[in-house]
């Protein structure tokens, strides 16, 4: 009997991951109309929700983890891109340009690239501690997206001690960077390892040190409560009340984060790759993955505690009621009052306007062939209506025009932290260690004394105390 | 307790008997020790460990390896090993003729080539008594201080790259890919130019060659200024590169360092003005010097002969005589007996050749004298007591070509 007589041999590729597809649907099929012919539907829909409803929590915890898990893919493979392009850009050189429009999917096929190589394991590691260590560091990383409040009553978890859940777990990423540095059997990874946990270790403190004048004027541990307190103007953020305490979280969140002009851990022209010098393969990818994630996830703290959030920089309400436009502004649409004038519309509306953008093109560029301008026309249309889409989420959905401030901020400072990558040398280690303990530290204390003083002098004033 | 130790042959050597066979978590030397001081160096304190960088490491230009004894992130001892790159080219330049000695010498420096290879040619002509006709002359200075200028911004870009920034290093290579594309217009190569001749040039200025000088040269100070903001007065750069790798007057005299490593520790030692030669006693420049002599000074040394260079340039361009760029020579080149030592500067100091005729038509010895090898040797006195991220500082700082120094 040849191995190609079973015919599950027979399949190709494509036929193994359809073929168990198709019989899964048949079998959900088959399984649905045998409890809904037998009259069990209702009963078991109630079941269900009512088992959902009876552990809300822990429906929730599930459902914003595994969101959390997945959007860290996309941001990772943004800052992928924002660290080819830009560095590209200062270096005068062009980037990526093949791969996808502009080179947006080079990112997305180094990732590809990363997953076919050999996984490769050296002789002398300590297995477990050196297979660990990559996910340590990765969950680390993701884990203190949990409480990031992205937009208006969009979060994971509305932790009451969001800041020092934040900080405490985006600690542990020490341990990681430790076990791999240890567990490799490698001079190189043993001494990125430990100057990753000097220098850490040394940056947690002003970076600690450096929230405490917002906690005092906030009076809450809360991210969220943080975020409200800045509303307003982009005057009211943080950034001017405590301008001393952005300084300092900056420059401690670049050397958290490990990146230039803090890239002690993986300098490349000193210790080869630090830590990362054993790793090959997905182990690797997920190494870089989490040092991208984390540029974000800094990135978005200093939003939240600094930027203020989610909130825009201006508030054109009284604009808005100037014009005599009443806020907030609703938009009303009816699609249903259309009746069956609303299939014609969708029929002949997106032909009709693509036909005319084509035509628009074809004028403008006379070099273009009416396919080639068919093509973009449609493109064009689509950009139309995800951008009318968008803009009607917008004004109806206070989260979306929340979240749009909040990616623009935490984007552009991502972007920020690349153009430094590109720009600057690295510091040498113990002049890291100084700049952490002689000056950022004190400076740190300093700030929070004169926020601490002003704060009691401004509520003596007010007659309060 | 008396301990029964078993003698067991090492892994390195069966000849060799030891206390206990090394196992993959002991520092293996390389060979048994030798020498006295190959037993210290290799002979672990408490705290201490060895550490191999190189020969393939991201920053050890080229295949240098050094082993570094370590103390932490604190440099104890370190013993560079040479060879890697080793090809024998004072025994290969002896079995072809002189005209082979040129490309054979091309490649020992091969930042700046045209240097290399000007060693045998100014060596024949010596022994020759050869009078090289005046624009054969001026062209040979014009190219020398273009490649001068193009080796110096890679230097710049290098130094920088191995401090951490990745953009100093893409701005370096702009220069140099203007000049290496006017050189190739010049030369027909673009990195080994294989250029000079016995008696001359391998051809005269041609039009592209002129053209894309002239455009060069009209943007060229204004730009490596600009270019050099980056680092110029960065506060990091600045603080990694002063008051490291320091060597005073004495010492470096004493370890025959040569060229902006010397000229950094104040002496105005350049052999374009001490032994002149070509055309240089005609042409105008400064030899700029630094008392530090540390990384800085050396840094900033390099930007100011790229200033002086131009200097040159210019006036090369202004007083380029006409004439012939070859003399007439028999095609079988029988020099006549006899040696000869000649000097001339290459962007990394003195470089010399020793060479000798018995009368044929080969070189008998031609013995070089590679600048970068002496600069390297200083290494050994700069390093011990900094930091691991410093030694890429130090020794980048130093212009090291492995080409030269493994010869």
């Amino acid at each position: 009997m040849t191995s190609l007589s079973n015919p599950w041999n027979r399949l190709t590729l494509a036929g193994k991951v359809i073929v168990p597809l198709v019989i899964a649907l048949i079998g959900v099929t088959i399984a649905l109309a045998a409890v809904w012919l037998s009259g069990f539907g209702p009963w078991l829909i109630q079941w269900l929700l009512d088992t959902l409803g009876a552990n809300i929590g822990i429906v929730r915890f599930l459902i914003a983890t595994t969101v959390i898990l997945l959007i860290t893919v996309p941001i990772a493979f943004l800052n992928i891109f924002f660290e080819m392009k830009i560095i590209a850009f200062v270096n005068l050189r062009v980037g990526p340009n093949r791969t996808g429009p502009w080179g947006t999917l080079a990112s997305v096929v180094h990732g590809l690239k990363v997953l076919a190589k050999e996984d490769f394991t050296p002789t002398g590691a300590d297995v477990p501690v050196f297979t660990l260590a990559p996910a340590v560091i990765f969950l680390a990383a993701v884990m203190t997206l949990l409480v990031v409040p992205f937009a208006p009553g969009l979060f994971a978890f509305d932790m009451e001690i969001g800041l020092i859940y934040f900080f405490a777990v985006g600690g542990l990423s020490v341990i990681g960077l430790m076990m791999a540095g240890w567990a490799s059997f490698n001079k190189y990874s043993l001494l990125g390892g430990l100057r990753a946990a000097a220098g850490m270790i040394s940056y947690e403190l002003p970076l600690i040190l450096s929230v405490v004048g917002i906690v005092l004027l906030t009076g809450s541990l809360n991210l969220t409560t943080i975020v409200e307190d800045q509303s307003g103007s982009f005057l009211d953020w943080n950034i001017f009340r405590q301008p001393l305490g952005a300084m300092i979280f900056f420059i401690a969140a670049t050397a958290e984060g490990s990146r230039t002009p803090f890239d002690l851990t993986e300098a490349d022209s000193e210790i080869v790759a630090g830590f990362a010098t054993e790793y090959s393969g997905m182990r690797f990818g997920f190494l870089f993955f989490a040092e991208y994630v984390n540029v974000f996830i800094l990135s978005a703290m200093t939003t939240v505690l600094f930027l203020g959030g989610w909130n825009a920089p201006l508030d054109i309400d009284p604009l808005l009621n100037f014009f005599g436009i009443a806020t907030p502004v609703t938009v009303v649409l009816d699609p249903g009052s259309l009746g069956f004038g609303l299939l014609g519309v969708i029929a002949i509306v997106p032909p009709v306007i693509t036909l005319i953008l084509a035509v628009a093109i074809r004028m403008l560029i006379p070099t273009w062939g009416f396919l080639r301008s068919l093509v973009v026309a449609f493109v064009l249309l689509n950009m139309l209506v995800v951008g009318l889409l968008l803009g009607w989420l917008a004004i109806n959905l206070d989260w979306v025009l929340g979240l749009l401030w909040f990616l623009i901020k935490a984007i552009g400072l991502s972007a920020f932290f690349v153009l430094l990558r590109a720009t600057l040398p690295r510091v040498r280690v113990d002049e890291l260690m100084g700049f952490a303990w002689k000056w950022l530290t004190p400076a740190a204390l300093i700030n929070i004394f004169v926020t601490a003083a002003a704060l009691i002098v401004v509520k003596s004033m007010e007659g309060g105390l | 307790m008396t301990e029964a130790r078993t003698r067991i042959p090492s892994l390195d050597d069966p000849e060799i008997i030891v206390d206990t066979p090394a196992t993959i978590y002991d520092a293996i030397p390389p060979y048994p020790p030798t020498t006295e001081r190959e037993a210290e160096f290799y002979s672990l304190k408490d705290g201490e460990m060895l550490i191999n960088l190189g020969p393939q490491h991201p920053s050890t230009h080229g295949v240098l390896r050094v082993v570094m004894k370590i103390d932490g992130e604190k440099v104890v001892d370190l013993d560079p090993v040479l060879g890697y790159l080793h090809r024998g080219v004072e025994k290969i330049c002896e079995n072809g003729d002189w005209h082979h000695a040129i490309s054979n010498c091309d490649p020992l420096e091969y930042i700046a080539s045209m240097f290399s290879e000007a060693m045998p040619v100014m060596v024949a002509e010596k022994l020759l008594d050869l009078e090289v006709p005046r624009r054969a002359e001026y062209i040979r200075v014009l190219a020398w201080e273009l490649n001068r200028i193009s080796s110096h911004a890679l230097f710049i870009g290098w130094l920088a790259l191995d401090l951490g920034a990745v953009t100093p290093i893409l701005y370096g290579f702009i220069e140099r890919d203007e000049i290496v594309e006017m050189l190739a217009a010049l030369t027909g190569q673009k990195l080994l130019f294989n250029y000079l001749r016995i008696g001359g040039v391998n051809g005269d200025l041609n039009h592209e060659f002129l053209s894309r000088l002239g455009t060069w040269m009209s943007h060229a100070a204004q730009r490596i200024e600009d270019q050099q903001t980056l680092i110029n007065e960065n506060e990091i750069f600045i603080r990694r590169t002063r008051g490291l790798g320091v060597i005073d007057r004495e010492m470096a005299l004493k370890m025959c360092l040569s060229g902006p490593p010397l000229r950094a520790t104040g002496i105005p030692y350049d052999v374009r003005r001490a032994h002149p030669y070509s055309v240089y006693p005609e042409l105008e420049f400064d030899i700029p010097t630094r008392t530090e002599g540390d990384s800085w000074a050396r840094y900033w040394l390099h930007l100011e002969e790229i200033k002086q260079s131009l200097r040159i340039i210019d006036q090369v361009l202004h007083q380029m005589p006409d004439g012939p760029v070859m003399t007439k020579l028999p095609r079988l080149l029988r020099v006549p007996p006899g040696r000869a030592w000649v000097a001339f500067e290459s962007p990394r100091g003195q470089y010399g050749a020793y060479g000798i005729s018995d009368g044929t038509d080969q070189p008998f010895r031609l013995r070089i004298h590679d600048p970068s090898y002496f600069n390297l040797q200083t290494v050994g006195l700069m390093m011990p007591g900094h930091l691991i991220a410093d030694t890429m500082a130090i020794m980048s700082s130093l212009d090291p070509i492995m080409g030269g120094i493994d010869k």
